[in-house]
């Protein structure tokens, strides 16, 4: 029944257009067959039809053009002209005198033609719209729930009638359409701390002052207690007579943006501050070479070049870190490729290191020769790092171990210390960028941080891996591998 | 009898060239890297001055410095605070640091502060 109702209703759309010529050709042949009944059963009369069901036929015509289109009406017209033709035969022949009125039906035929082409074209053209209008709609609502962003559209009540899924994720709450956005139900959101204004909210501002807001920065509180910096932009949409019948509100979560920009700061001022080190001393041991100039001993001429020099070689390797930080970011770390054996270059490693601590000693466990093809002195690079964070995070230990072993077909070095250790909460951390580990009374360590992130670019770079084992507290083990490659390979 | 003054920091290099420098000065010099190690040295050495980095490995120098304020038998001891980080200044003197100075320096204004110091 409701199928019927439905199709009787000009506006709704059965979708199926390539049937549209037999509901009109139906429905007026079965309006036909009733006339035709009508006047030889009922009224006995072959002209009872009379003129009255031309109206009916008109009627017929209008609703099938503009239900299917021009097709339906043509159609519709079609049958009844047939119709026409059809009583002034059946009449002629039965010797009524309505047989003069082929000229009349020739016109009603144009007329009724003329109807259905207007009524059909104007239908097409309404469907056109209606078409354009709901793609233009899912067009929008595609846009808008692909953007990174989160969008709000409200319309000029405050009542949401777009926002797409990012909102959700961005305040942590769920917004259905049909929401209304009012000065009650801002509550939550601190501009640099402050709660703000309700009426200042971008979206009532928009609407009720009609002008827009381009990128304001605020602290926003989800309902779990969690905090995100956001950047709002609204903006009031106005129709041709420039009243306000909508707002777009655009939401970015700014908040790891912030971090980084954190991150970045920090960087810089720890960059400063390790830089400035070995520049006051620097200077010192310069202010020391002076004196000598009166002085005149060779001795400490010697000796306070050899320190100068100290101070600038550790100036060139931090700037070489900060250097291969930036290499790193941009992708252009670039790499050597030789074969080497890694139990020599682990050897000569430890005895350098060695040389600078005397509270350590730093025992080596290796298996022979084992040779692995890369850039020896970035791994180089990546075994003083781990020996010199040994040393520096094992202030009371007294024994460093490096072992080097063959498994499968890979060349493992592992370098472990009996220091502080690391909790299991930050052991994914070390390897980021500025990360450093701090002791129980937040003690902290001199360093840029930059080591492990370093370390562990270098040794993916070479196909391998680079992790760490440790208990807060018992000490660490840092592991690397490298796959062992009898061919050339690649890094 | 020669001033003396105690030098903290965690960095050896710096250690050594301040010696240096200062024992070239005629000042009577103890050095520690060890924050901790502080108290101690003060207790042995019996300073004049205290040069007391600002951020150690293993312990903070404004806590060390607090510390040293707070003790009537050290709190007329002369420290003077040294940091890389802008912005330390103010933190040393809220320690109750007599005087600041700030890496890199040039020797003259270290040796200038300490003197005006030890007055």
């Amino acid at each position: 029944m409701k199928k019927v109702f439905k199709y009787l209703n000009p506006l709704s759309h059965l979708g199926d257009r390539y049937y549209s010529w037999i509901f009109p050709f139906v429905a007026n042949l079965v309006l036909c067959i009733c006339s035709e009944v009508y006047a030889y059963s009922i009224a006995k009369n072959p002209m009872a039809v009379g003129v009255y069901i031309i109206f009916l036929n008109v009627a017929f015509i209008i609703y099938f053009a503009f239900r299917e289109g021009i097709v339906g009406g043509f159609i519709s017209t079609g049958v009844t002209i047939a119709y026409y033709f059809y009583i002034i035969y059946t009449r002629h022949y039965s010797g009524s005198q309505y047989t003069s009125g082929i000229d009349t039906t020739i016109i009603l035929a144009i007329l009724y033609f003329i109807i259905a082409f207007i009524i059909g074209t104007l239908k097409q053209q309404i469907d056109r719209l209606i078409d354009i209008q709901s793609d233009e709609r899912k067009r929008l609502e595609a846009i808008i729930q692909q953007l990174p962003t989160g969008v709000i559209i409200t319309d000029n009540t405050g009542t949401v009638t777009h926002i797409n899924k990012q909102i959700n994720k961005i305040l942590g709450l769920k917004i259905p359409i049909g929401f209304k956005i009012g000065t009650d139900n801002i509550t939550k959101v601190k501009i640099n701390g402050d709660a703000i204004d309700p009426t200042q909210a971008s979206t009532i501002y928009a609407l009720t002052k009609g002008k827009s807001i381009t990128g304001r920065d605020l602290l926003f509180e989800r309902k779990d207690g969690t905090l995100a910096y956001l950047q709002v932009s609204s903006a009031p949409i106005t129709n041709k007579k420039h009243k306000i019948i909508a707002a777009a509100s655009i939401i970015t979560d700014i908040t790891q943006q912030k971090e980084l920009e954190r991150q970045k700061d920090d960087f810089l001022s720890m960059a400063s501050h390790e830089l400035k080190t070995p520049i006051t001393s620097l200077k010192m041991f310069i202010d020391l070479q002076d004196k000598q100039i009166i002085e005149k001993d060779a001795k400490k001429v010697k000796y306070f070049n050899e320190r100068i020099r100290d101070q600038a070689n550790r100036l060139k390797e931090l700037t070489n870190d900060l250097l291969d930080v930036s290499r790193i970011q941009t992708g252009k770390l670039a790499f050597n490729k030789e074969a080497f054996d890694i139990a020599e270059i682990v050897t000569d490693t430890v005895e350098g290191l060695q040389a600078t601590t005397k509270r350590h000693k730093i025992e080596v466990e290796s298996e022979l020769k084992q040779i692995v093809q890369g850039d020896r002195y970035r791994i180089y690079q990546v075994l003083v790092n781990l020996l010199s964070n040994a040393i520096k995070y094992s202030p009371q230990g007294e024994k460093i171990i490096v072992r080097v072993k063959k498994i499968k077909q890979n060349v493992v070095v592992s370098v472990q210390d009996f220091g502080i250790g690391i909790e299991k909460s930050q052991q994914d951390k070390i390897f980021d960028r500025l990360y450093q580990v701090t002791d129980p009374e937040e003690k902290t360590f001199p360093g840029l941080g930059l080591g492990l992130y370093i370390s562990k670019e270098i040794i993916e770079r070479h196909k391998g891996k680079l992790w760490v084992e440790s208990a807060k507290g018992k000490g660490s083990t840092f592991y690397f591998s490298l796959p062992i490659t009898s061919k050339k390979g690649n890094i | 009898m020669a001033n003396k003054i105690l030098v903290v920091d965690d960095d050896i290099d710096i250690l050594e060239a301040i010696s240096l420098l200062l024992k070239s000065e005629g000042y009577a010099v103890e050095t520690t890297t060890k924050g901790e190690q502080t108290y101690n040295k003060v207790a042995a050495f019996k300073p004049d001055l205290i040069l007391l980095d600002i951020l150690m490995s293993g312990s903070d120098g404004r806590a060390i410095c607090k510390k040293l304020k707070l003790d009537d038998t050290t709190k007329s001891i002369q420290i003077v605070m040294m940091s890389a980080h802008p912005g330390a200044d103010i933190d040393s003197l809220n320690s109750g640091a007599d005087g600041y100075i700030a890496k890199p320096f040039e020797t003259k204004d270290l040796l200038k502060i300490i003197k005006h110091h030890l007055k």
